[in-house]
């Protein structure tokens, strides 16, 4: 008896496995869902950033870096390859300048996208 | 016959993780072996002195792939004894939830890796793909799926809402029928009972007198679990069933790692039943008061020591973790002896070690 509820388990198993569609997504060919609170890549809104320089302090991986000049004089520089995306800045920022987005990381050939510009004061005075 | 000597790692396909080891056979029988780590050490404790508390929660989540969350929240409620804070009641509970899932993966993944060395190979793409399940729950409820970011000093980063809860309760229910049906095979199916079962017994007295804590110590018949022992909150308001099995052999350490998983989701049904309403974090001065503290906490593989010293700063003056992997290691040798050159793998998979734990 119950050799044959075993075969039966096994029997379900191979039906399931012909019907179900595959666990994997051709990815960046098939459509890929990731969860809403994903930690994916950051995005920055220059407008609410005040320069308190909080996110710089508590970044673990030292992905962020501030030149401050002075309280309006200053620029915001963020090295995506040390990110860890752990969302301590954008836990850290009191002013909801940083978040992360739901979105993968893509790939670089630029050695220019190694340094992003957060925040350069004097352009965005501009 | 004449002894002869055969390296085993640090680099090997038997080896998740680098390990080096020497042993001692005489034709089909083993004799002994001896032990090399330090081949991932990282100088974690060393660093954490250098970095400030809020930035070490992201350091100590990389000391372990599998067990990452269970060192965090050893890590903050250290640091929040050192402040004299107590958390948000939600905030304990999801952070049981997590640890909980946390030992679900652990467990089904360590299933899979003894099914794959003792031949079974489609166990191992089951519990892999169970395994998977747990994980979507983490990715969904923290936003990672290894590293999951979830502890802060303070609280959680994270809240559930209903439909978190019904996705969980879905999920869990799915890994229930599962997990039911691996127990089904470990118990028994012929060939996992014949690769298993009398390898390598350890009495419980070899398991007290070198420390050995865990999964491990209670398939050796030693009731041991922090989390009914000496329970960090909320394990105080669930009851813990501990698994224990007094066979001490590789079959019993599958079955209790079996039975403690189907354990661990039925406590994740009781979190999610009773979790409260509140808050999930504080917020907390960032410099933390002069004082040493010791956190220990039920991590997959056992009890996790923390020792935390603080000289007032906003850095830990001294951090020192002990994992449980490192008890679990020096009684290697010892299982290694009188045992057939076959049942190495399933020897070496039956502690289930963590090799970035012990070295950090």
């Amino acid at each position: 008896m119950n050799r044959i509820k075993k075969r039966l388990t096994i029997l379900n198993a191979v039906i399931e496995a012909m019907i179900k569609s595959p666990e994997t997504v051709k990815y960046p060919f098939g459509d890929l869902t990731l969860p809403e609170g994903y930690r994916g890549k950051i995005e920055f809104d220059p407008d609410k950033c005040s320069g308190c320089g909080l996110c710089v302090r508590d970044c673990p991986a030292e992905a962020l870096h501030l030149n401050k000049k002075s309280r309006e004089e200053y620029t915001l520089l963020y090295y995506p390859a040390r990110c860890a995306y752990c969302g301590q800045c954008e836990d850290s920022c009191r002013h909801g300048a940083i978040s992360h987005s739901n979105k993968l990381v893509g790939a670089t050939t630029h050695k220019d996208d190694w340094v992003l510009v957060f925040k350069d004061s004097k352009a965005s005075q501009e | 016959m004449d002894k002869i000597s055969i390296p085993i790692g640090p680099q090997h396909p038997l080896l998740k993780e680098p390990l080096s080891m020497m042993v001692d056979i005489a034709g089909e029988k083993v004799l002994g072996g001896s032990l090399r780590l330090g081949y991932v050490h990282r100088g974690i404790e060393r660093l954490a002195q250098q970095r400030t508390y809020v930035q070490n929660v992201h350091l100590i989540e990389r000391i372990c792939g599998i067990c990452s969350h269970v060192h965090t929240t050893a890590y903050c409620y250290a640091v929040e004894a050192l402040l004299g804070i107590e958390i948000p009641p939600r905030a304990q509970y999801i952070r049981a939830l997590m640890c909980e899932l946390e030992r679900i993966h652990s467990h089904l993944l360590w299933l899979g890796i003894l099914a794959k060395h003792i031949g079974l190979e489609t166990i191992f793409m089951h519990t892999w793909h169970d395994r998977e399940m747990a994980l979507d729950i983490m990715e969904e409820i923290s936003g990672g799926r290894v590293s999951h970011a979830a502890n802060q000093i303070g609280g959680v980063r994270f809240d559930l809402d209903e439909e978190h809860g019904d996705m969980i309760r879905g999920i869990l229910k799915k890994l229930h029928s599962q997990v039911d049906g691996l127990l089904d095979i470990i118990e028994t199916e012929p060939a996992a009972i014949a690769r298993t079962k009398g390898v390598a017994p350890i009495s419980s007295d070899l398991i007290k007198a070198y420390g050995v804590v865990g999964p491990v110590a209670r398939a050796s018949g030693v009731d041991i679990d922090l989390r009914r022992d000496a329970p960090l909150p909320p394990y105080d308001k669930l009851q813990v069933k501990v698994v224990t099995h007094p066979g001490g052999d590789a079959w019993a350490r599958t079955y209790v790692r079996a039975e403690e998983t189907r354990v661990s989701l039925n406590l994740c049904e009781k979190i999610l039943e009773d979790l409260p309403e509140g808050d999930v974090s504080l917020r907390t001065p960032r410099r933390v008061p002069e004082g040493e503290v010791i956190i220990r906490s039920e991590a997959p593989r056992g009890e996790l020591f923390y020792y935390l010293r603080s000289d007032g700063s906003d850095k830990p003056a001294r951090l020192k973790v002990r994992t449980p992997t490192l008890a679990a290691l020096s009684l290697l040798p010892v299982q290694l002896a009188e045992i057939n050159v076959a049942d190495i793998p399933v020897v070496l998979a039956g502690v289930d070690l963590c090799i970035a734990c012990a070295d950090r």
